[in-house]
């Protein structure tokens, strides 16, 4: 008996929930999420020079344009993957990413657009300490660095040299480099950002040695003193294998990518920032502010943008003020 | 006067004789001990062999293979997204939909304004909790204020909100379900399982795939995840309720509608809310996690501050949870008691509430034509510079020593076990799993071992998760070391225990990520900084059920022990103990369990291994390595689990 009855109220439930699908047949694109026409949803990566660009647009949008902006902070690939899906509109700086361009780009499904460069540069490299190098100056050669990699041995690492990767989000080249310079090392996994600085920072207390991912612009660098290694340089196509690469990381000259549907659109926000460059300086004398001097990002964007009204008053586009009336 | 004390250790520890009077007890060790000496056997001969191509680990080609396929999945998700009838049609309802609610509820959070949220808060808690815990409500929102994060407050409870409600919206009628049909439930059942050994960060990668970046996948991620408890909970409540009043109304004519809603939920209505509570519990620790796929709020404040390397930041915005964590388990917690509820006149009821909504209208109105929104971020006290220099100081003070310590267990302890697992043939190594859980708990147990040990191997992932089942092990055996320690002298006196109940909460309750990075300046990166995390995560649990293990053992018993002159040690060793026998294997794998939930978190530090790749995964967009290193680190749980679930019956 009640089996029976179960089974007549799941037929009733299959039919009103037919009938629901039926009434609201239209078909949901991910784009179509409830959004404000009057907010900004813009990117924010796992770095503080990133932030630092971030909070000084999202502070000219707010207090002199009016609009309402939301910062997500999300890993690089994921924030192209929002972009597609319709949930953010912008990365103010993204560093290559050319096999996600042709993904999402118009070769791929269209859904992104390439915003052109930002203005800042960014350089990706390994990086020692620089009584390190004082102390062993061939250390910063490829070959001084071949015949010293068991300087960096650690408990950890047994008998290769410690290799201490970046954050799992951000653009690798390591196995490659050092299965092409054929290196006795080890990359250890930081895991995240902070906890690779925090670990730098604790040897370079120590003066102990340490080899490392790392990059600027990086608010970092200004705390500490650091030495590139000398690779080859990067040539178009060294990095094609990833197994493979004998040649140093390129210079980034890095770019901003839109939401296609924001491009259409073309109001103020989108004019605003497809006018926006400022210089690797502009962005660290932000994000010092905020790292160093333990600022609220949005206080440190306050006041580079009291301070630098030059700069950001070209960035704004025609016809900005009556929006704000309106 | 021997025998009154020997025979009541038997019964109420039920299975098994206690420690020292049996044989078998102690030959369980020693057949332990002799599957670990084989295994340590094979691993030198493997050695002295020179490392032959038949005793190495296990090929990796299938592995390889399935996270091709999984990354073939995800190339065609990705091209199909806005084609395809199952997103346009489904997913794509389901994130659009939550996505929207989301924003609206956080909208009319801040269309009340602080003034508005404060007093409907507390009014709401007085009503269903009683005074006290509306001042535990009072000073959760007094602490967002302070603390400058009203409006990360505002989203991450937004965010808990629609969790929540979807996970009640179908956690009960599952848990009726499996609380009605046996055949239902023993379905469930390893699901629920699998669901709960899960790590949360495992989880979010294929939600994001299917749900999209931000709050939608985090409201669906949360939810899934905070899940289980209603299940099971609800369909223990439904169970346990007196068969007597069901056949009675059954006798009576009643429809099974009927009897469910005018008997079976009425009655089992405490027992549902607790579920209620367990699930709120869990949506708050994975609203947290869920920032790192862009949900917004406090974990994400914490995030932002981790960045910076601002341990005092992020232990403000942990503060934050905790208090919201305390208040909602205080509020729930008291629905589910019903105790200390208002006693109010039945006639007064509804002027009382009108009064109530016209008192929080008044307040949303005269507080929007003063213009309040949010709370002023100028009005909050700054906690963060007193816990960064607290930090620094701890820095300063013990650094070297806990860096050298970090470095010794490192080369004496991880390395070797870790040389051990990785070093031996992969073959020895599942039959030695499979051995073990035929020593501690029967043939099933070896069966789910050695299947949970073949099935990582096929996933490719084998030397990963052998590191990682090293890691796992040398944290639980500290915790379990620490946690009995620290459990017995609760036990012990009142006042301590008084004193650290609060602390375990708070411990229980903050996000790990606020000690991560202090745990790497202290230790150094790599995996011990993880293992430290872990067992600070894990300690609470496993304290806890230690004290409530020994208080729970009889009076008499242990007055009958004094009387004979037993000493302290003897009256702990001799009859507590092993009284407390079913508390303590629950403890351990409650710790096993929790010491594992943290293996992904562990690789923010450097852990490495499987839960480095799941991070990996997540933020390189590798479907296929991330997926199969998450259930690598499931079927590593179910092992663990099995194993120390020992002969007892399965949980309910």
């Amino acid at each position: 008996m009640p089996r029976l009855l179960r089974r007549r109220n799941l037929t009733r439930l299959f039919a009103v929930g037919l009938a629901l699908v039926m009434v609201s047949s239209c078909a949901v694109r991910t784009d179509q999420i409830a959004r404000d026409p009057n907010t900004v949803r813009m990117a924010v990566n796992n770095w503080v020079g990133f932030e630092a660009s971030a909070e000084v647009l999202a502070y000219i949008l707010r207090e002199e344009m009016d609009y309402e902006v939301q910062l997500v902070r999300v890993d690089e690939q994921p924030s192209w993957q929002a972009l597609d899906q319709g949930v953010l509109d912008v990365i103010p700086e993204n560093w290559g990413h050319e096999d996600l361009f042709e993904l999402y780009g118009p070769e791929g499904n269209g859904t992104v657009v390439d915003g052109g460069p930002n203005g800042n540069e960014g350089v990706i490299g390994w990086y020692v300490p620089a009584y390190l190098a004082e102390e062993h100056p061939e250390i910063t050669t490829l070959e001084g660095l071949k015949e010293n990699t068991d300087l960096f041995r650690t408990a950890q690492t047994g008998d290769s040299g410690e290799f201490l990767a970046g954050a799992p989000g951000f653009v690798s080249q390591d196995q490659g480099m050092i299965n092409a310079f054929d290196l006795d090392l080890e990359i250890v996994y930081a895991g995240s950002e902070a906890s690779q600085i925090t670990e730098v920072r604790r040897r370079y207390a120590e003066e102990e040695p340490v080899l490392f991912y790392f990059y600027d612009p990086q608010w970092f660098q200004e705390e500490v003193d650091l030495v590139k290694v000398d690779f080859p340089d990067y040539y178009e196509g060294c990095d094609a294998d990833p197994e493979y690469v004998d040649c140093d990381y390129p210079v980034y000259e890095l770019n901003k990518i839109f939401r296609a549907g924001f491009v259409e659109n073309d109001d103020h926000a989108y004019r605003f920032l497809d006018n926006w460059q400022w210089t690797n300086s502009d962005q660290n004398a932000v994000a010092q502010m905020i790292a160093d001097e333990q600022m609220p990002p949005s206080e440190a964007a306050e006041i580079w943008v009291n301070e630098n009204r030059d700069v950001w008053e070209e960035w704004l586009p025609e016809g900005y003020e009556d929006r704000q009336k309106g | 006067m021997a025998t009154v004390t020997e025979p009541a250790g038997a019964t109420s520890t039920g299975t098994g004789s206690p420690k020292g009077s049996g044989g078998l007890l102690r030959n369980t060790w020693v057949q332990a001990l002799a599957v670990v000496a084989v295994l340590v056997a094979g691993y030198w001969l493997t050695r002295w062999a020179g490392g032959p191509s038949w005793a190495g680990s296990f090929p990796t080609g299938i592995g390889e293979s399935f996270m091709a396929w999984l990354d073939g999945i995800y190339a065609w998700i990705v091209a199909n997204r806005n084609d395809s009838p199952l997103f346009l049609y489904f997913f794509n309802y389901v994130s659009v939909g939550l996505g929207s609610a989301v924003v609206l509820i956080n909208q009319f959070l801040t269309f009340l304004t602080w003034a508005g949220v404060t007093v409907l808060g507390v009014l709401a808690a007085w009503r269903i909790a009683g005074w006290r815990v509306a001042l535990v409500v009072l000073a959760t929102f007094a602490v967002f204020a302070l603390t400058g994060l009203w409006n990360e407050s505002m989203t991450t409870l937004s965010l808990i909100i629609t969790a929540v409600f979807i996970a009640l919206l179908f956690g009960v009628p599952l848990g009726i379900l499996a609380g009605r049909s046996e055949g239902f439930y023993r379905g469930v059942r390893p699901v629920l399982d699998f669901m709960q050994i899960m790590p949360a960060f495992a989880y979010l990668l294929p939600f994001v795939l299917l749900f999209g970046i931000g709050n939608p996948a985090a409201a669906v991620v949360t939810a899934v995840y905070a899940l289980p408890p209603v299940v099971r909970i609800t369909a223990l409540g439904i169970r346990e309720v007196n068969k007597g009043a069901v056949e009675a109304t059954t006798s009576l004519g009643s429809t099974p509608w009927q009897i469910l809603t005018k008997v079976q939920l009425p009655m089992a209505k405490r027992t549902i809310l607790l579920g209620v509570n367990q699930t709120i519990m869990l949506a708050v620790s994975m609203v947290v996690i869920a920032s790192v796929i862009g949900a917004g709020g406090l974990g994400d404040a914490i995030f932002q501050a981790l960045t910076k390397i601002n341990v005092g930041q992020a232990f403000q915005a942990g503060l934050a949870i905790v208090m919201l964590a305390i208040a909602m388990d205080r509020v729930t917690g008291a629905v589910g008691h019903g105790a200390h509820t208002p006693d109010i006149p039945e006639k007064y009821r509804m002027p009382l509430l009108g009064g109530g909504l016209a008192l929080v209208i008044l307040v949303v109105a005269l507080a929007r034509l003063a213009d309040l929104g949010g709370w002023p971020r100028d009005w909050s006290v700054e906690l963060d510079k007193p816990v960064n220099a607290l930090n620094d100081s701890v820095e300063a003070a013990i650094g070297p020593a806990s860096a050298a310590l970090g470095t010794w267990t490192q080369t004496w302890v991880l390395g070797p076990l870790n040389g051990l697992l990785t070093g031996s043939p992969w073959w020895l190594v599942v039959l030695a799993a499979a051995a073990l859980g035929m020593v501690f708990a029967g043939w099933r147990a070896a069966l789910v071992s050695g299947i949970s040990f073949l099935a990582i191997g096929l996933l490719g992932v084998w030397d990963n998760a052998m590191d990682t089942l090293s890691q796992v092990l040398v944290a639980t055996v500290v915790t379990i070391a620490l946690g009995v320690l620290i459990g017995v002298l609760m036990s012990r006196s009142d006042v301590f225990a008084a004193i650290l109940r609060p602390v375990l909460d708070f411990m229980q309750t903050l996000p790990p990520f606020v000690y991560l990075i202090p745990a790497v300046a202290l230790l150094g990166l790599g995996p011990v900084p993880a293992l430290a995390a872990a067992v600070i995560f894990a300690l609470p649990a496993v304290i806890r059920l230690v004290n409530d293990g020994i208080r729970g053992v009889p009076k008499g018993t242990l007055e009958a022990a004094l009387s004979q002159g037993s000493t302290g040690w003897q009256l702990l060793t001799k009859v507590e103990l092993p009284m407390a026998r079913g508390s303590l294997l629950l403890a351990v794998n409650q710790g096993i369990i929790l010491v594992l939930s943290m293996v992904v978190m562990g690789a923010l530090v450097g852990a490495g291994a499987l839960g480095n790749d799941v991070v990996l995964g997540l933020a390189q967009n590798e479907l296929g390595l991330g997926l199969a290193s998450g259930l690598a680190i499931v079927f590593l749980g179910l092992f663990l689990d099995r194993v120390t679930q020992g002969r007892r019956a399965p949980r309910a």
